[in-house]
């Protein structure tokens, strides 16, 4: 186990693996009014005001210019990027009646039919991408 | 005396409850899943636990990102399945037992554990998936239930060692509790999965079922796995199975192995379920 009072090692840790970003206090800070709009379609009346108009409900919402369009344009690993969680934002694939599957899938570069039979057949193998320094 | 009387591990990938709710779960892709938890409901039919320490996580339902509870006990009477976007699932409310929620509470602070203490709120599938699994469809779950969450999602979550300490003082605080209950905890989570970006649908069986072996017997040495190794092998997600350690620190220096199952794919994740008795 690493030292847990080195906080640095252990963070840095975290950034090392390919085509992840581990949701750290730093993410949460940036995504935190990101992730509260996605928590807020909880709310059958927020989903219906949504739907409505999607860029004036954004407006409610003190998020980044950035933030907005990646929502508007749902891209996911844009939001990934800006501090978006996974569970936050499944709020907003559920409302566009997308399964974790489906909208997962997006992130990954291929067709959901092509993500389906990775799976299918056992899934994406570590192999190669456990860590970005050395892979292994 | 209240007494721990099995561990159960599961995984809770919510399309299960999907499968459950849809009347799905014989169809070709849910059979072989399903399948494997069926030893397990006409075991838990005999056991008839009286309370289910049931350990999970939040997925941005109870708790937004406002308030993030590391560890958190349930102390209500009664919990509501949580509108996760689609509307609540259609299953019966869960039942709480405060007054061992609250001994527990109590206990676990007194020995250095710093609860969260909840009394309302609304439980995901995180919950309700599990007792899905164990318990089918049921008009009433027949076991009182003590939910307790523990912060997976935002790091640092707590480590391994953390878990299987407050397993262990879970238990104490089970086995001081004055009435003669059948308790029984439950870890749930995993088992390898990833859900965002490139590395989406990293599946590790051969590391699940080292984990899994792991549990059974005397070792102690999942307790050590750091965050690190659970990222890298099980995926961004995969992190859920120190919750399974929370179970396993409850029974104690020894296990035995009752059942266990592992499928792979469920959606995006591989399906583990352990049924362990201490030993």
């Amino acid at each position: 186990m690493s030292d847990p009072a080195d906080i640095h090692a252990y963070l840095a840790e975290l950034e090392d693996i390919p085509g992840t970003r581990v949701y750290t206090a730093t993410r949460a800070r940036q995504g935190y009014h990101l992730n509260q709009f996605a928590m807020s379609l909880m709310k059958p009346e927020n989903r219906a005001a949504w739907k409505a108009d999607e860029a004036s409900y954004l407006d409610q919402w003190a998020m980044s210019t950035e933030q907005k369009q990646a929502v508007l344009a749902r891209d996911y690993n844009r939001l990934l990027d800006l501090g978006g969680n996974i569970y936050f934002l499944a709020k907003v694939f559920s409302t566009d009646g997308l399964s974790f599957l489906q909208a997962v899938s997006t992130m990954s570069g291929m067709s959901v039919e092509d993500y389906q039979a990775m799976m299918n057949a056992g899934g994406r193998s570590p192999v190669g991408l456990r860590s970005i320094r050395e892979p292994r | 005396m209240a007494r721990i009387t099995a561990g159960v591990g599961s995984s809770h990938v919510p399309l299960l409850g999907v499968a459950v709710d849809q009347g799905k779960t014989q169809d070709a892709y849910f059979a072989p899943i399903f399948g494997g938890y069926e030893w397990t409901r006409r075991w838990e039919a005999e056991q008839k636990p009286d309370v289910i320490l049931l350990v999970y996580n939040d997925h941005a339902s109870a708790f937004d990102a406002n308030i993030i509870p590391t560890f958190a006990i349930g102390t209500g009477e009664r919990f509501k399945p949580a509108d996760e976007g689609w509307g609540p699932r259609p299953v019966p409310d869960v039942i709480g037992h405060p007054d061992l929620a609250w001994h527990i509470a109590q206990s676990l602070i007194l020995g250095e554990f710093d609860m969260t203490i909840i009394n309302e709120m609304d439980v995901d599938h995180g919950l309700t998936v599990p007792l899905s699994m164990m318990f089918g469809t049921p008009a009433q779950w027949p076991a009182r239930v003590i939910p307790l969450a523990i912060n997976v999602v935002t790091y640092p979550v707590p480590s391994g060692n953390r878990c299987w300490l407050l397993g262990e003082a879970i238990g104490r605080a089970v086995a001081s509790f004055p009435e003669d209950l059948n308790v029984q905890i439950w870890g749930t989570g995993g088992m390898s999965h990833q859900l965002q970006g490139s590395r989406a649908g990293l599946i590790n069986a051969e590391w699940d079922n080292r984990f899994m072996d792991s549990l059974i017997g005397d070792s102690d040495a999942a307790r050590r796995i750091p965050h690190i190794e659970y990222l890298r092998e099980t995926g961004s997600e995969g992190i859920e199975m120190v919750m399974w350690l929370i179970m396993r620190g409850a029974l104690g220096a020894r296990t035995r192995l009752l059942h266990r199952h592992y499928h792979v794919p469920c959606s995006n994740t591989a399906i583990g379920h352990l049924v362990l008795q201490p030993d």
